[in-house]
């Protein structure tokens, strides 16, 4: 009887090489993310002091989304319309690099990146200066004479932009816009180019070409930056701030305001709970559908 | 006021301003090292709001160059309170733990002060050492926050009311129905500082504020949160009301006097009114967290700002009602300051004092159910 092969040992090397990233992350992320449970179901034991105690008092969760559902739903809603609005400037921005671009696919990609490197709050001011009553974007829109047209597409409130939810949507477009293209771009920098050419042999027009080989190979791209740009978006707490006005406040908003000025540590945590159960389930939708394989993060 | 002042607030905005604050901010957030947490032997922290003093101009040195030369004390004064409910929420767990801060004064809202009185938070200020103390307006002392007068002296006091542009609405406001004009509808701001909102909506109402209950408050809450869904009001604001209005995105807002006295130099067509009804009288203070540990140098700093001319110089730099008696003669004598002195604003008469009205105080539960109703208004 022949011996059966010694079954092949892996090297340990590559846990060694994740075992800094994973310690920073069970230490400084999960490990505060757990103590938010205990904290959720807990009270006060005095209104300006730091002690609680624990109750398993479920009903916190319950109050929270009794107070601020509409507000969690009007997060999510403004997050899905900021990204399908950056979807679709992503998209065209990312096809045109990808077939386009050629040697200045570097350097349209570091233009793409390049309002990140500026602080977050700064770009938010500045928008709020481009938005203003007397502000360029909607003397351009006057001037055209669209002022009416966007009043009743709702786009424009009572003739203004800023501190509309119109605002917001802008804001957080820009925000997530590298986190858009960059995965499309790597995604469409995948498809072999030989794919084009068959299907061009095959006598495939353009959109044919785009609609039988392009866009399918592209998915995993989009649900990639579906992934980056949702889960921020929902949980923004700048623009809403900087660009929104009072019906325009987003859940972030309401968590700060829960802990630093209300000083109710137990109902912040339960709503942050919430918040992130409602992103881990996009998470593992996203997961269950196409698998970490196919999404092209770059 | 500075030049430099006028030139933040347009060319940045305050938040702006607050973003180049950040590392100020963090520094703040540090954990208290023990007794020498706030530097070395010779050092003062000080925090308090931004733009709220006089700066540096060319040839004329503000006043925390001048104390540092002149007293060669370090003098580390950061305008890291935006909001004074954030920043208690910043101090607490520290406070609560029984460690000092970094800061040696700190600059809060008498209501906020009270709070932390209360809690014993804040240790006695080494008043035997400040000779100037003598020099505190009559009408501040024995105040409900610190009725012994131990813990706190006044930086400075001002008067919430009613801020507006008249190029844009018009006509002039005296009202504060006048906010709720549809005319304006989305182009005016309350202040997220409860008790100065709340109170003018409650002294409209004809409530006494000084005595404030949960019923009287109301209508004012009902008429806030209708004018928030409606669309009346646009924003909710800390500081960052003086931007909006300077820009032309707010005609009218609740305001606090010196912001709009200071904007008003460049900008005439910005007006601030007591309305008619009444208006809202705060005062900020100073105060030494417990443990602080530059008594010398604190006390120092106390009797400086309690000489009337450092004072006049402040008071001329931010326009607010000095607590200091004697700065009203030192402004009067020069021609340059001269008009700051007949200032009702800086300086109400008698007549004027009886229209201004302090908030009473809440319980701890009072305050929770006022906070969480003004909440579900400007947060919702």
């Amino acid at each position: 009887m022949p011996a059966s092969p010694k079954p092949e040992r892996r090297p340990p090397w590559p846990w060694l090489l994740l075992a800094p990233g994973l310690l920073w992350l069970l230490l400084l992320y999960l490990l505060p993310l757990l103590g938010l449970v205990p904290l959720s179901l807990s009270e006060p034991l005095s209104r300006f002091g730091l002690e609680t105690v624990f109750r398993g008092r479920v009903a916190t969760y319950g109050e929270v989304l009794g107070a601020y559902g509409p507000v969690l739903l009007r997060s999510l809603r403004t997050a899905a319309l900021a990204t399908a609005l950056g979807l679709l400037l992503a998209y065209p921005l990312a096809l045109w690099i990808r077939f386009r671009g050629r040697r200045w696919q570097p350097l349209l990609i570091g233009l793409v990146v390049l309002p990140s490197l500026s602080s977050y709050l700064v770009r938010a001011i500045a928008w709020s200066s481009l938005l203003g009553d007397n502000g360029p974007v909607l003397a351009i829109i006057h001037g055209l004479g669209l002022g009416g047209m966007l009043e009743g597409l709702g786009v424009l409130r009572g003739g203004r932009l800023l501190n509309t939810s119109t605002a917001v949507i802008l804001g957080l477009t820009n925000s997530l816009l590298p986190f858009l293209v960059l995965p499309l771009v790597v995604s469409l920098q995948r498809i072999d180019p030989r794919l084009l050419e068959a299907a061009a042999d095959l006598h495939a027009n353009p959109l044919a070409c785009f609609r039988r080989v392009v866009w399918p190979l592209s998915r995993p791209g989009l649900s990639a930056g579906l992934l980056l740009s949702l889960i921020p978006a929902a949980g923004d707490v700048v623009n809403p701030r900087f660009l929104g006005g009072p019906n325009e406040r987003m859940i972030a908003n309401t968590i700060e305001n829960l802990l630093l000025v209300q000083l109710q540590a137990p109902r912040a945590a339960a709503l942050t709970l919430v918040l992130m159960g409602l992103t881990s389930m996009v998470v593992l939708l996203q997961l269950r559908r196409g698998g970490l394989e196919e999404l092209p993060l770059p | 006021m500075t030049r430099s002042r006028r030139q933040l607030l347009r060319q940045l905005g305050l938040g702006a301003g607050a973003a180049a604050l950040a590392p100020l901010l963090l520094q703040a957030c540090r954990p208290g090292r023990g007794p020498a947490a706030g530097g070395g032997g010779n050092t003062l922290v000080m925090s308090s709001f931004p733009l709220y003093i006089d700066g540096d101009a060319p040839g004329a040195p503000g006043s925390i160059s001048r104390f540092r030369r002149e007293t060669g004390i370090d003098l580390r004064y950061l305008e890291d309170i935006n909001d004074a409910r954030q920043f208690f929420a910043r101090i607490r767990p520290q406070l609560a733990a029984g460690r000092p801060l970094r800061q040696d004064l700190v600059v809060l809202t008498s209501w906020m002060a009270q709070r932390l009185i209360a809690l014993g938070w804040v240790d006695p200020l080494p008043l035997e050492q400040v000779p100037n103390q003598r020099n505190l307006s009559p009408s501040l002392r024995e105040m409900p926050w610190d009725p012994k007068g131990r813990f706190t002296l006044p930086w400075q006091s001002g008067i919430a009311g009613i801020a507006y542009n008249i190029k844009a609405t018009g006509r002039e406001l005296s009202r504060v129905d006048d906010l709720f004009d549809p005319a304006f509808r989305g182009r005016v701001s309350a202040l997220l500082e409860m008790r100065d909102t709340m109170g003018l909506l409650m002294l409209a109402d004809g409530q006494d504020v000084s005595r404030p209950t949960w019923q009287a408050a109301q209508g004012a809450f009902q008429r806030l949160e209708k004018a928030r869904r409606d669309g009346q009001i646009r924003r909710f604001t800390g500081n960052d009301y003086q931007n909006d209005l300077v820009t032309g995105n707010l005609v009218a807002c609740i305001g606090w006097s010196g912001d709009v006295a200071q904007l008003a130099i460049d900008q005439p067509d910005l007006r601030f009114v007591v309305p008619d009804s009444g208006g809202m009288l705060w005062a900020d203070l100073m105060l030494m967290p417990r443990g602080a540990s530059h008594r010398r140098e604190a006390a120092e700093w106390l009797n400086w700002v309690y000489e009337p001319r450092e004072a006049a110089r402040i008071a001329a730099a931010v326009q607010y009602i000095s607590p200091v008696e004697g700065v009203r003669a030192i402004l009067a004598a020069d021609p340059a300051t001269a008009a700051l002195a007949a200032s009702p604003l800086m300086f109400p008469d008698a007549a004027e004092r009886r229209r201004l009205h302090v908030f009473g105080p809440l319980d701890e539960q009072e305050e929770a159910r006022w906070e969480e109703r003004f909440a579900s208004i400007t947060e919702a």
